[in-house]
């Protein structure tokens, strides 16, 4: 033990009840009315809460990493921002660029439904930073960067003492270095993330080469979500045999609550682990914002994982679950984040920007019991016009929420139309939205 | 890549978008390549261009104000 308290590695043979337990040993964070300040039962880990529960890490020699290579192939482990893509595809490509990358770990998690990582920063932040340590030795890279928001200074906090710790321990061979993000949706979008690192404006770029062979400065570059980070961390203890769960953020009543789904779980019984109810609900926008609306009855008997999920063809996008309630106005919580996806534009994709904008006004319209039928036709075209037309994927995610919608929402679609209104409830602001 | 005459035709016509500022020189010059969308945005054909279409797609490129329009082989 040295003057930091910090125990040398115990190589533990299978992960001890806690780390079974999962990241965040199933227990609830909340936060309460969207506070960006936690509150849970569960205590935040210094280095040595941290190496007394997870054990130390130990630094990656050739057939450590050649079997780190191996389980993360074998755990079928994807990117948890979002995206999931296959992170041993990904590492497999920065390792044919060659060494001398840079490694991202994103927490800036520019979603605004989302707080999973959120959560995982601030309660297990040596977690995520040993699978940063982890992956940047594994594809040799020669630099290291955590991705944050600004303005969120207490977290800041956290993670700057975190990094202190593991500075006066000598834990990091690469140190890692924080980086800023300005507080907006497309401040962690991976190009807008690389653009920035290599001294550009923070915006999503126009790619046709992927980060992963050439990004800042035409280095190989890996952006990682955090929990994709904290759950490599796992995977080089434990092999593919580490414990796998999901972090979901439940928007419901005005709260986020972030839940480790027990792999046993429906979705219903996810949902109902926050509200107390798992019934009279008629449909979860699942995903982020950007994601998709799913009918009730589709979605409340899925497994809560990814895997469940992928296999009932519903992507689980960043694990964001907003139900809406039988007697809510599903049509105008669409509306609302339609509205908000168009203004979220970077502002540099000319589909993006007055498209997104006009299709979020025939939401708007619709809603208030002006828009026609011709007014759908209009919104019919404008959806296949702006398909696939920005640089990055922003408006096309927002297409997909209001296709969902208007297909999962038909009856209040024609109830508008018709009568002008559902008579429906309009329900209180969503986090990120006035 | 470049597209030289008598090469096998696998370009394309493409776009960066973040450059685009929707002048629209581009559906003037290669109507048969470009229409516009509803907010006078170009919309590029998704094909392979044939060799008769390449004359009009670099002239296309040629008249972008912008530098948003380019070709190669995907």
């Amino acid at each position: 033990m040295n003057s930091t308290g910090y125990r040398p590695f115990e190589l533990l043979a299978e992960p001890p009840a806690e780390v079974r337990a999962g990241l965040l040993q199933a227990r609830p964070v909340t936060f309460g009315q969207y506070s960006p300040v936690p509150s849970t039962s569960l205590a935040g880990h210094d280095l040595p809460a941290h190496a007394a529960c997870f054990g130390n890490r130990w630094p990656l020699d050739e057939p450590a990493a050649e079997r780190l290579l191996h389980d993360l192939d074998r755990s079928y482990l994807t990117g948890r921002g979002g995206g999931h893509f296959p992170v041993s595809v990904k590492a497999q490509s920065a390792l044919r660029a060659g060494p001398g990358g840079v490694l991202v770990a994103n927490g800036s998690e520019s979603e605004p439904a989302s707080a999973k990582d959120h959560a995982l920063l601030w309660l297990r932040p040596h977690l995520v930073l040993d699978g940063l340590a982890a992956m940047a030795e594994l594809i040799e890279a020669t630099d290291a960067v955590l991705w944050l928001h600004e303005g969120d200074p207490d977290l800041l906090d956290v993670l700057t003492r975190a990094l202190a710790e593991r500075r006066r321990a000598g834990l990091d061979r690469i140190v890692p270095q924080l980086a800023l993000a300005p507080q907006h949706y497309l401040s962690g979008e991976s190009s807008a993330i690389v653009r920035s690192l290599a001294g550009g404006p923070t915006l999503p770029a126009f790619t046709r080469v992927p980060a992963s062979s050439s990004g800042v400065h035409g280095r190989p570059t890996l952006v990682h979500n955090v929990e994709t980070l904290a759950r490599i961390a796992l995977i080089q203890r434990y092999g593919s045999a580490a414990p796998d769960s999901t972090l979901y953020t439940v928007i419901a009543e005005g709260n986020r609550q972030v839940v480790e789904a027990d792999q046993r779980w429906t979705v219903a019984e996810l949902i109902g682990s926050v509200t107390g109810r798992s019934a009279g609900y008629q449909a979860v926008l699942v995903g982020g914002y950007g994601g998709r609306w799913m009918r009730w009855s589709a979605v409340a008997g899925v497994g809560a994982s990814h895997a469940a999920m992928a296999a009932h063809g519903i992507n689980s996008g960043a694990g964001v679950l907003l139900p809406i309630r039988s007697d809510e106005c599903g049509l105008w919580q669409a509306s609302q984040i339609a509205s908000y996806l168009a203004e979220s534009s970077a502002r540099q994709c000319g589909p993006c920007l007055f498209g997104l904008r006009a299709v979020a006004d025939i939401l708007d319209e619709l809603v208030e019991g002006a828009a026609r039928e011709r007014d759908l036709s209009r919104l019919q075209r404008y959806r296949a016009e702006i398909a696939g037309r920005g640089a990055c994927r922003h408006p096309d995610g927002a297409l997909g929420m209001v296709a969902s919608a208007m297909d999962v929402f038909a009856d209040d679609v024609d109830e508008h139309l018709r009568l002008g209104s559902c008579r429906r409830m309009r329900s209180g602001g969503l986090p990120g939205l006035a | 890549m470049k597209a030289r005459r008598g090469e096998a035709p696998a370009d394309r016509l493409l776009i960066d978008p973040t450059n685009c500022d929707g002048i629209g020189m581009c559906s003037h010059l290669a109507p048969d390549l470009v229409t516009v969308d509803s907010w006078g945005y170009p919309i590029l054909v998704q094909r392979i261009l044939e060799r008769g279409e390449l004359r009009s797609a670099r002239r296309a490129v040629a008249g972008c104000p912008r530098k948003a329009l380019f070709i190669a082989a995907e």
